[in-house]
């Protein structure tokens, strides 16, 4: 490598400022729960990123090399823009190799935040010669990883009463929840994962018909780099264009960052999370011809329904994945699928096309609702799938969007750009349209409602980066439901609109304060309006402090208040304050994270999310609803060299409560806590 | 029947944004408290204060698509070294309701980080059938440089809270409103407002302006309350611009508006 003055010099420049960015790393969790806590504000609890968790970790372990870096790599990272992927891809084209990981700071769209971020996931190397495999590398070069949780409800349940365990609603097994995973990774080439799970009250080892686990998840993959891309039998994930047509695993929507609106197609994935529905089972692979990606899928697969009482007709599928009682149990695996197809995709530097088409056929035929909202619901059997969606990136902006159709159904449309009008200015216009009609059973496009069907909306976000120190995002976006909806018996609209600071004073303070309102339409309790909805209004404030006190502990603050009103009847709200103690010192085995929180919510309606940490690969963002007080700790405690112990308690005591939760988890008392443990062993 | 029906809606949301600013203000949140261009004089008259040619612009705005209900404006700016004035003209209404309103303004920069301004308002409103009224207001704003790309501003409508005497219940808004204009680089300017009217609420603007090519620009915004999204864009071709710009209520739907001047 020939340097020039002018280079050499751009090197020393980088390195004089290298320091400040070394002192900006953080440790792994940390930085893995700033990415996902930027990409789901509000998600429910419901969401599951134990895979986009487990995704980061790796690569954290396993840097991507800078200069051999893929699209698919860096698209895995999350907080990457595709302009930004797009700009690393070329810089090195353009630049000749990266020397140094700090030369991303000259790329135009990466921000210094971005940066930050991203140094921790890639490295730089000179490149290495063509790696052998033998069946001995095969085991001893290579990364696995077992690990075990468990965890319950120390407070007995009423599902788990032994008073009358003939009854229908209780919980044929224990109280003990259970997950054992194994991964396997050999240099990014190879690789296999089994996860096996028991939820609470589920049965383990513990009847004549279930022997062993609930469920089993597992898969063996390959990746390379000749005409077989990718080659993988057992569960996998499918993520093509925007999620319209195909999107299975975690997709994120409207966040608190530019980065996840327009969504980045992975294709075809191991699957790894414990979500027991949306996934496929059977064998795919991705094989390239020149510019030409496909990927072919097969899946068969049995999911969780109750029927109609003459049972000829499927009237709901569960996706909760729990079989606890007699009826849920007696609902499992009801129901099979069968999902074929295949996707096409056109790749080039700019411009990348793909084509999707699948089908899929139920053993027994879905049932019509009875209420006017379900009327464009699925029925039959029978489903085909097709959809188009395109990227395009020119100069500073990037297009993006996808068609879709289901075959005696309707379409669905999305359509967006992302710009980045100067390097501290990014701006995202997204305009969508999915008929009441369109069905898809693993759309997962950007939507108001929780399914991308019935709606149409315009979305628009601009993120600001005024100095080093503060930066603004924010996005509005208008929404309208041409037909009626559950709980809304007329066609509405509405509009939510997001604003968040960040003030990053130095490396150890950090202050957010975040403003977000959502307008919605719902059916009218009492009052007589000409259409029968009235307004929910809902208005989230919160101001978060963290701050470092040394090189072992910082402290978090979160204040939050809700305001929900309906119609012209009082508003009401929720409060929520809560301290975090983060313990994390440079070298020891013992690190750990304490909260305190009080909260004090009018109802169900005012009910504030927040993020809580938890054992590594478990994420968890639950509601704080009623009025009391909520404590956990967690701590970590390295044994030795690759084995890890965790343990996290948490406790929610409830004021003028005398029973917490309903159904089968109903608890007598005014308190609800929880315990979980955790070992990993890496070898 | 549609008319009164339209009176109704128009009453409710017009009285918050009757400052009727510019397409260029307008498609960007109808924000433009730190803006500086001719039609400063419909919502912060200091922004005239650093025009350094005469200046005459046009302006129609539809609303609601409707065809009756217009806005028709025109305003004049003509400089004397550092002592700016302004000329305005503003017609609201249909053929039984209308509203307008002529200004003059003095604007002067102080040492180029400080520019103050005062205007004068004389309003006409005239409803079919209940007579007609006339009252004098007063405006007053200033904008101030925090550093080369950083403005800030604030400017107070009516303070006196002027009054038609003859038609009762027809106010004049008494506003305030602050603003903050910031230019990330020659070709992106970032605008947001907040907007106080007396006894109506606070809207809250936001607005961005992208110079694609020196003589094309493409903007947007959105307001808070009423929630409204805005587009538009700006020709400028020797001594002539056009801008053009429209807003979307989600209930009562389009407005277009169109702008066009001429610099001496």
């Amino acid at each position: 490598m020939n340097f020039n003055g002018k280079y050499f010099g751009f090197i020393l420049f980088l390195l004089s400022i290298m320091p400040h960015i070394v002192c900006a790393q953080d440790d792994d969790s940390d930085i893995i729960e700033k990415i996902l806590d930027i990409l789901s504000p509000d998600l429910g609890d419901e969401q599951d990123y134990s895979d986009i968790a487990e995704r980061l970790n790796y690569y954290r372990k396993h840097p991507i090399d800078l200069n051999n870096a893929t699209k698919d790599q860096l698209q895995e990272l999350i907080f990457l823009s595709p302009i930004q992927i797009n700009e690393i891809l070329s810089h090195s084209l353009e630049n000749g190799p990266f020397i140094n990981v700090y030369e991303l700071q000259s790329i135009r769209s990466l921000d210094i935040e971005s940066v930050n971020l991203l140094i921790n996931f890639v490295k730089v190397t000179l490149p290495t010669s063509f790696q052998d495999l033998t069946f001995k590398k095969l085991v001893q070069k290579a990364d696995h990883d077992i690990m075990v949780r468990i965890g319950k409800i120390l407070e007995r349940q009423a599902g788990f009463s032994t008073l009358a365990n003939s009854k229908e609603a209780n919980y044929q097994g224990s109280a003990w929840r259970v997950l054992t995973r194994y991964r396997y990774n050999f240099s990014n080439s190879l690789a296999a994962s089994l996860n096996m799970e028991k939820d609470a009250g589920e049965q383990f080892f513990d009847s004549s018909k279930n022997k062993g686990f609930d469920f089993y998840s597992g898969n063996i993959s390959i990746r390379g780099s000749g005409v077989v891309k990718k080659l993988l039998i057992g569960d996998y994930a499918l993520q093509f264009g925007q999620g319209l047509v195909m999107w299975s695993g975690s997709g994120f929507g409207k966040g608190s960052g530019i980065s996840t609106i327009a969504k980045q197609d992975f294709g075809l994935k191991p699957y790894s999370s414990v979500n027991e529905s949306m996934f496929l089972r059977g064998a795919s692979g991705t094989f390239k011809f020149r510019k030409l990606f496909f990927t072919p899928f097969f899946s068969k697969k049995n999911l969780d329904a109750s029927t109609t009482d003459q049972g000829k007709e499927i009237s709901t599928i569960s996706f909760s994945g729990l079989h606890r009682t007699k009826s849920e149990i007696e609902n499992k695996s009801r129901l099979s699928s069968t999902i074929y197809g295949a996707h096409i995709q056109f790749n080039s530097k700019r411009l990348n096309i793909g084509f999707t088409s699948y089908q899929t056929q139920f053993s027994l035929p879905f049932s019509i609702g009875k209420s006017l909202y379900e009327q464009y619901d699925f029925r039959g059997n029978l489903l085909t799938n097709l959809g188009i969606n395109y990227d395009y990136n020119y100069k500073n902006t990037y297009f993006f969007g996808e068609m879709a159709h289901s075959k005696n159904g309707g379409s669905a449309f999305i359509n967006g750009i992302m710009s980045s009008l100067s390097p501290r200015v990014s701006l995202v216009l997204m305009h969508r349209r999915y008929a009441k009609n369109y069905h898809s059973f693993f759309n997962q496009s950007v939507s108001e409602a929780s399914n991308p069907v019935n709606e149409s909306g315009f979305y628009s976000a601009l993120s600001l980066k005024f100095d080093s120190k503060w930066d603004l995002f924010t996005y509005s976006d208008f929404f309208r439901f041409p037909w009626l909806k559950f709980r809304v018996n007329a066609p509405s609209s509405g509009y939510e609109i997001f604003a968040q600071i960040n003030y990053k004073m130095n490396k150890k303070l950090n202050l957010n304060t975040r403003f977000k309102q959502q307008v919605r339409e719902e059916n009218s309790e009492g009052i007589i309006t000409h259409s029968g909805l009235e307004t929910v209004d809902k208005q989230n404030y919160r101001i978060e402090i963290s701050y470092g006190i040394n090189d072992r502990f910082s402290f978090r603050n979160r204040v939050e208040m809700v305001r929900y009103q309906k119609g012209n009847s009082k508003f009401e709200l929720g409060f929520l304050n809560y301290q975090d103690i983060i313990y994390k010192p440079m070298s020891s085995r013992l690190s750990g994270n304490v909260r305190f929180g009080i909260f004090d919510t009018e109802s169900f309606n005012s009910r504030i999310y927040a993020y809580e940490n938890d054992v590594l690969y478990a994420y968890s963002v639950p509601a704080y609803q009623g009025k009391g007080v909520r404590f956990y700790v967690n701590a970590r405690y390295t044994l030795i060299r690759g084995f890890d112990l965790w343990l996290r308690y948490s406790l929610t005591s409830y004021y003028d409560q005398i029973t917490v939760g309903s159904g089968g988890d109903q608890i007598n008392g005014n308190k609800r806590s929880d315990i979980r443990m955790q070992i990993r062993y890496q070898f | 029947m549609k008319c009164i029906c339209l009176i109704f809606i128009l009453f409710q949301t017009e009285l918050i944004a009757q400052i009727s600013p510019g397409p260029r203000s307008l498609s960007m949140g109808s924000a433009g408290v730190a803006l500086k261009d001719v039609w400063s004089l419909q919502h912060n008259s200091a922004g005239i204060a650093e025009i350094r040619r005469p200046i005459f612009a046009l302006g129609y705005e539809r609303h609601f698509s409707d065809q009756d209900l217009s806005t028709q404006k025109a305003v004049f700016v003509i400089p004397f070294k550092q002592h700016v004035f302004g000329l305005s003209f503003h017609r609201y209404g249909f053929s039984e309701y209308s509203e307008q309103t002529a200004g003059i303004a003095y604007s002067r920069n102080f040492s180029g980080a400080l520019a103050l301004s005062i205007m004068l308002k004389y309003h006409q409103l005239s409803i079919y059938k209940y007579g007609s009224s006339s009252a004098v207001s007063v405006d007053a704003g200033l904008q101030y440089r925090i550093s080369d790309r950083f403005w800030i501003g604030t400017h107070i409508s009516n303070p006196s809270n002027s009054r038609f005497q003859d038609l009762l219940g027809s106010t004049i808004p008494s506003s305030l409103s602050f603003g903050v204009s910031f230019e990330f680089s020659d070709k992106v300017l970032v605008i947001s407002d907040i907007y106080m009217v007396l006894n109506a609420g606070i809207d809250t603007k936001l607005g961005l302006e992208y110079r694609l090519i020196k003589w094309f620009a493409l903007r947007g915004g959105i307001s808070a309350s009423p929630f409204k999204q805005y587009a538009g864009f700006g020709i400028q071709h020797h001594r002539f611009t056009l801008d053009v710009a429209s807003s979307s209520h989600p209930n009562l739907g389009y407005s277009p508006n169109l702008a066009f001047s001429y610099e001496f």
